[in-house]
């Protein structure tokens, strides 16, 4: 197996990235990515790292359409997310859930309530189905049942993260893009997420894109490592693949101790 | 992938069978919802034509199987174990906070919560009040050290500066305002002379400075509540405090300064742009020229009406600035608050200037300016 970004002609990805290019600055002159590829297998879990500035949120924010890129193309489930009107956006938008660094649940309404939005917004249920949808949502991402009528000021950092994520999983969604999920959690909290993201993934079928400064999310959970680096994604592949590159970056981040002691554990 | 949907077995026959075929998932949810509720129960459900099955569609057959004692025939492995995981994950929760007691109790429990609730504001606003005289008095006793000139400067400009266009703009057309229906109703009289004491005595005792503490109160109030709550939210004023660095010293005191020495000056301004517009008014409809106008004016309005004018408002400034910044230190927890504790600042602040109107007026007439 290679370390290329991109998968081997005829194998089926998710997320297909071909040559974007995303720019900031009134003449364009900052440049975050630059040619970049990166294709996501069905059913993986991507851990995608890079150092602070290289562009992983804005990665993300490409792929999910929240920032239009300069050039090149991004394909998810099939569907070019390029020049597309709403309708058809909409449609797409579906079929994933986020997660975002801070968890961006809307603070006037309860847990409960936050995971009804999107049921609200694409389907027409009863009242009482929504509410036992949310609650079994609320349980799968491992809160407890009375954080259902809370509102998110009233929750710690961990619940945050964990309303967010039954959120996100509200529409039963194909592909899960998770920001820094582990970011403010302490280990052991941190820990007891990977294992949900990991046993959510095996059970609900799910295709997992993972932003993360976590060595110890990485090793734990992810199947393919992607590196950003140089303004691209530079390899991709399993940390002993990666291991085996001498690119400096690569090297330094799962050379470095904390990457030494994250292997060991 | 088609979607078949499902069909309804034999429902005519009553063999009381549903039988599930196509997608299972959460697009077909409320249809398949309803299909089962008319089924009788103790139903077997046939999940032998599935074809895909997501959570929704396993928590809709679980239910079934829960409360309906339904039996479930042909399910292969992967829905078995969708099945099972939403049977784990059944926890009911509520969806939002418990509501105690009925219709009339409630009511009146949550007028005494409001009671409560502007009692114990007022209080919060004394105390703030004197923290601030506190924090007034220790800069005093050291100014060139813990008086923060660039902030003071700054509020000055965004108070003071940025404020003359639209209180200007405004004061001018009251001033027309005034002029037309003075005009308009002395005329009947015959005493259309008078319109220009009129503009004289109201603008210049009362409305130039209720009017600009109305505007600041708008403008700045709301501005100085919604940047210290937000700061509270992000921890800034905890980052200062540990830092050593008084919050009132350096967020509100250059606040207040600002507000209570520019309202006597923003006040004196509206007086003049309002007496300008009546003047511009008085002079095309009635045909009174500006230099009889300013002759009249002087010999109708007492100086004395000036003095109350500019007495009452730094009181204003100061109150406005208070209250700004008394709410925007309350804010707590998410970004709504900012909002509510926003409007309140002005809502209060408002009031509590035409209280203080109200005061000033019966005070001055009563040691007789009048």
């Amino acid at each position: 197996m290679s370390t290329s970004p991109t998968l081997p002609e005829g194998e089926k990805a998710v997320i297909c990235i071909r040559g974007l290019r995303n720019a900031f600055g009134e003449e364009r002159e900052q440049v975050i990515h630059e040619g970049l590829d990166l294709d996501v297998k069905r059913g993986e879990i991507l851990g995608v790292v890079g150092g602070s500035g290289t562009g992983k949120s804005v990665l993300m924010r490409s792929i999910i359409g929240l920032q239009t890129p300069e050039s090149g193309e991004v394909e998810v489930l099939g569907e070019s997310m390029i020049g597309r009107d709403e309708d058809e956006a909409k449609n797409i938008r579906r079929r994933w859930g986020i997660l975002f660094q801070n968890g961006a649940l809307f603070s006037t309404l309860t847990v409960a309530e936050n995971v009804e939005v999107p049921l609200r917004e694409y389907f027409h249920l009863t009242p009482k189905l929504m509410d036992e949808i949310a609650s079994y949502k609320i349980a799968m991402a491992g809160l407890p049942p009375d954080a259902g009528p809370k509102y998110p000021s009233e929750l710690s950092g961990g619940m945050v993260k964990r309303a967010g994520l039954a959120r996100a999983l509200a529409l039963d969604p194909e592909l899960l893009f998770l920001d820094e999920p582990t970011a403010g959690l302490d280990p052991i909290a941190a820990q007891n997420f990977d294992e949900l993201i990991l046993s959510l993934r095996d059970k609900l079928d799910l295709t997992v894109f993972l932003i993360t400064h976590d060595l110890d999310t990485l090793y734990a959970i992810c199947d393919r490592v992607a590196v950003l680096a140089d303004k691209k994604v530079v390899a991709c592949g399993t940390i002993e693949q990666l291991l085996a590159l001498d690119h400096p970056w690569i090297q330094e981040y799962f050379n470095g101790p904390r990457g030494r002691a994250a292997a060991a554990a | 992938m088609a979607t078949r949907g499902y069909r309804k077995g034999d429902e005519q026959s009553g063999d009381g069978i549903y039988r599930c075929v196509g997608n299972l998932t959460i697009s077909r949810a409320a249809t398949t919802e309803r299909e089962i509720d008319l089924m009788p129960d103790g139903m077997t459900i046939d999940l032998s034509g599935v074809e895909k099955m997501d959570t929704v569609g396993a928590w809709l057959v679980y239910r079934a199987v829960r409360d309906r004692g339904a039996r479930v025939e042909g399910a292969s492995e992967d829905v078995a174990g969708l099945l099972e995981q939403v049977k784990q994950a059944d926890k009911p929760v509520r969806v939002v906070p418990e509501q105690e007691g009925g219709g009339f109790k409630r009511t009146v429990g949550e007028l005494g919560e409001y009671i409560v609730d502007a009692g114990q504001t007022f209080h919060g606003l004394l105390n703030f009040f004197g923290a601030t005289l506190i924090g007034f008095w220790n800069v005093f006793k050291r100014p060139t050290q813990r008086l923060r000139w660039n902030a003071v400067v700054q509020r000055f400009d965004l108070v003071g500066v940025r404020a003359l266009g639209i209180i200007g703009l405004m004061s001018f057309l009251i001033g027309v305002v005034i002029g037309q229906q003075g005009a308009v109703q002395l005329r009947q009289f015959g005493a259309e002379i008078y319109t220009i004491n009129l503009i004289g005595r109201i603008t210049v005792r009362e409305l130039g400075t209720l009017m600009t503490a109305i505007m600041v109160a708008g403008r700045s109030g709301s501005a100085f509540a919604a940047q210290l709550g937000t700061m509270k939210l992000t921890e800034e004023i905890d980052a200062m405090r540990t830092i050593g660095v008084s919050p009132v010293e350096a967020l509100v005191i250059p606040r207040m300064m600002a507000a209570i020495i520019m309202m006597p000056l923003l006040s004196f301004y509206a007086m003049i742009m309002t007496i300008i517009g009546g003047g511009i008014y008085v002079w095309l409809d009635l045909g009174i020229p500006p230099l009889t106008f300013v002759q009249r004016l002087q010999e109708v309005t007492p100086l004395t009406d000036l003095w109350i004018g500019l007495i009452k408002a730094p009181v204003f400034g100061f109150i406005i600035a208070l209250v700004g910044c008394f709410q925007g230190m309350l804010v707590e927890g998410d970004a709504e608050q900012v909002g509510l504790k926003t409007t309140a600042a002005v809502v209060q602040a408002i009031f509590l200037v035409i209280v203080l109107d109200a005061v000033f007026a019966v005070f001055f007439s009563s040691v007789g300016w009048v």
